[in-house]
């Protein structure tokens, strides 16, 4: 019989390898820089794979690997944010009161969201992630999950002046 | 899903993926491989100890012969050897710690093992209470500007040895300092002793006069093979970053089991993070 850590261990590099095109564009939605990217990329791995031994249960390696990949997006993004320049700092803060005539895109509106609101729309629509398993990635319980996802449909609303809404 | 979100959607995927992707993948998937093995065995070790911490880290204060008792390492036998003196891991809201401190023994020489592990002992203590530092007020910063305690990721620093060559003529050992706050950042001290003369070695007396050289001509076609053949990336002085230049005088370096010696450069040295450190052995 195989030792279960092995295989685990083995099933999460597969997983690492085959979506990895996947992990990089979610870590540049954050971090919006190649470099910043790939290294965020770098240290979630080699992150997962030094704790492979904690993950008991095969079943969630795919929510705790992006738990790992966001936590490390999150860190890089928030530091960045304190070396940015303050004119910097200023283009990137969502418009104080956005003119109601003013429509963006989809896309870009999903960039004006807080960076909790803008996981659970990536995970959701982009990653297909259902609603328990983004709970699980993100280290919050399903109503948080839930409400997080209405508000930000809302605000896309307001945002897009379209209709907006989640299938499940 | 609706039309909206596939053509959002398709924005998002269309962000390119950078070649080196799979280069950098493949290499974090070995330093992890490395990394989980090394903890396994430092589990392992402190398991059989199920001690708590901070009366531990006492003991191996107090008592280096308790330390050496216990964590006694031969490498060598009866000749010169490399011991682990300290070790220990603490771990609390702003730090994860984790050390493991060699010193040398029975070298023949005892002014020479006291410089040497009086140095190693000042260095990581003042590298240690500077990461401490930092740790604490990273901490406060991310407290000061509204974050949340449970979102906190304690700052990782780890302190680490690995003996590269252990011969009657020669030791030749690494230490490395890792500390992790977003992206990791390690920095390597090599240690490389004639045990005949006493001396630290430095490139020269391994290579001879013409070291600069034969070191830079071997690191120069090396790093052209891993750009052919293994699609590696190293800054080439386009968007104003140099890349190799040449070896320094106080180049690090350790000698390998063949007895060559294999030139380090530290992380974004020579070529892009992704790349990590680059090792180059230098055939003699």
């Amino acid at each position: 019989m195989e030792k279960p850590t092995r295989s685990t261990y083995q099933l999460l590099v597969d997983h690492i390898v085959s979506g990895q095109a996947d992990f990089y564009r979610l870590a540049f939605s954050y971090v919006k820089n190649r470099d910043a990217a790939l290294d965020v990329v770098q240290e979630a791995v080699v992150k997962a794979l030094s704790k492979a031994d904690s993950l008991r249960e095969p079943a969630y390696l795919k929510t705790w690997f992006y738990r790992i990949l966001l936590n490390e997006s999150m860190n890089y993004f928030r530091r960045s944010r304190g070396l940015l320049s303050f004119d910097e700092a200023l283009d990137d803060r969502p418009a104080p009161c956005p003119d109601p005539g003013e429509r963006l895109d989809l896309y870009d509106a999903i960039e004006r969201l807080s960076p909790q609101e803008q996981t659970v729309i990536r995970l959701r629509f982009f990653e297909d992630l259902k609603l328990e398993e983004i709970a699980r990635a993100t280290g919050t319980n399903l109503n948080t999950v839930k409400s997080r996802l209405y508000k930000s449909l809302k605000k896309l609303r307001d945002l897009t002046g379209e209709e907006l809404y989640d299938d499940e | 899903m609706n039309e909206k979100w596939s053509g959002a959607r398709a924005r998002y995927e269309a962000a390119p993926v950078p070649e080196e992707l799979n280069f950098a993948v493949a290499a974090a998937v070995r330093a992890g491989g490395r990394e989980r093995k090394r903890r396994r065995v430092v589990r392992r070790s402190l398991a059989t100890l199920a001690s708590c911490c901070a009366c531990f880290v006492l003991l191996v204060n107090v008592s280096p012969v308790f330390a050496r008792a216990v964590y006694e390492m031969p490498v060598l036998g009866s000749l010169a050897r490399v011991v682990t003196v300290t070790q220990y891991a603490i771990e609390d809201k702003d730090h994860l710690i984790d050390v493991r401190l060699p010193a040398l023994e029975n070298t023949g020489n005892t002014d020479l093992e006291q410089r040497i592990n009086l140095e190693i002992q000042t260095r990581i203590n003042g590298v240690l209470a500077e990461a401490e530092d930092r740790a604490r007020q990273t901490r406060e910063a991310y407290m000061a500007t509204g974050g949340v305690e449970e979102d906190f990721i304690p700052i990782i620093i780890s302190v680490d040895y690995e003996i590269k060559c252990q011969n009657e003529r020669c030791l030749s050992f690494i230490l490395t300092k890792t500390e992790t706050i977003a992206s990791a950042y390690t920095e390597i001290y090599c240690y490389n002793i004639d045990l005949e003369t006493g001396k630290e070695l430095t490139l020269q007396d391994v290579l001879g006069p013409g070291y600069r050289e034969i070191a830079n001509a071997a690191v120069r076609t090396e790093i052209d093979r891993r750009i052919r053949e293994e699609g590696a990336g190293y800054f080439d002085g386009t968007d104003g970053v140099e890349g190799f230049q040449s070896v320094t005088d106080g180049q690090l370096f350790y000698i390998n089991e063949g007895g060559n010696p294999v030139v380090l450069f530290e992380k974004y040295e020579i070529a892009p993070g992704y790349m990590g450190t680059q090792e180059f052995e230098i055939a003699r």
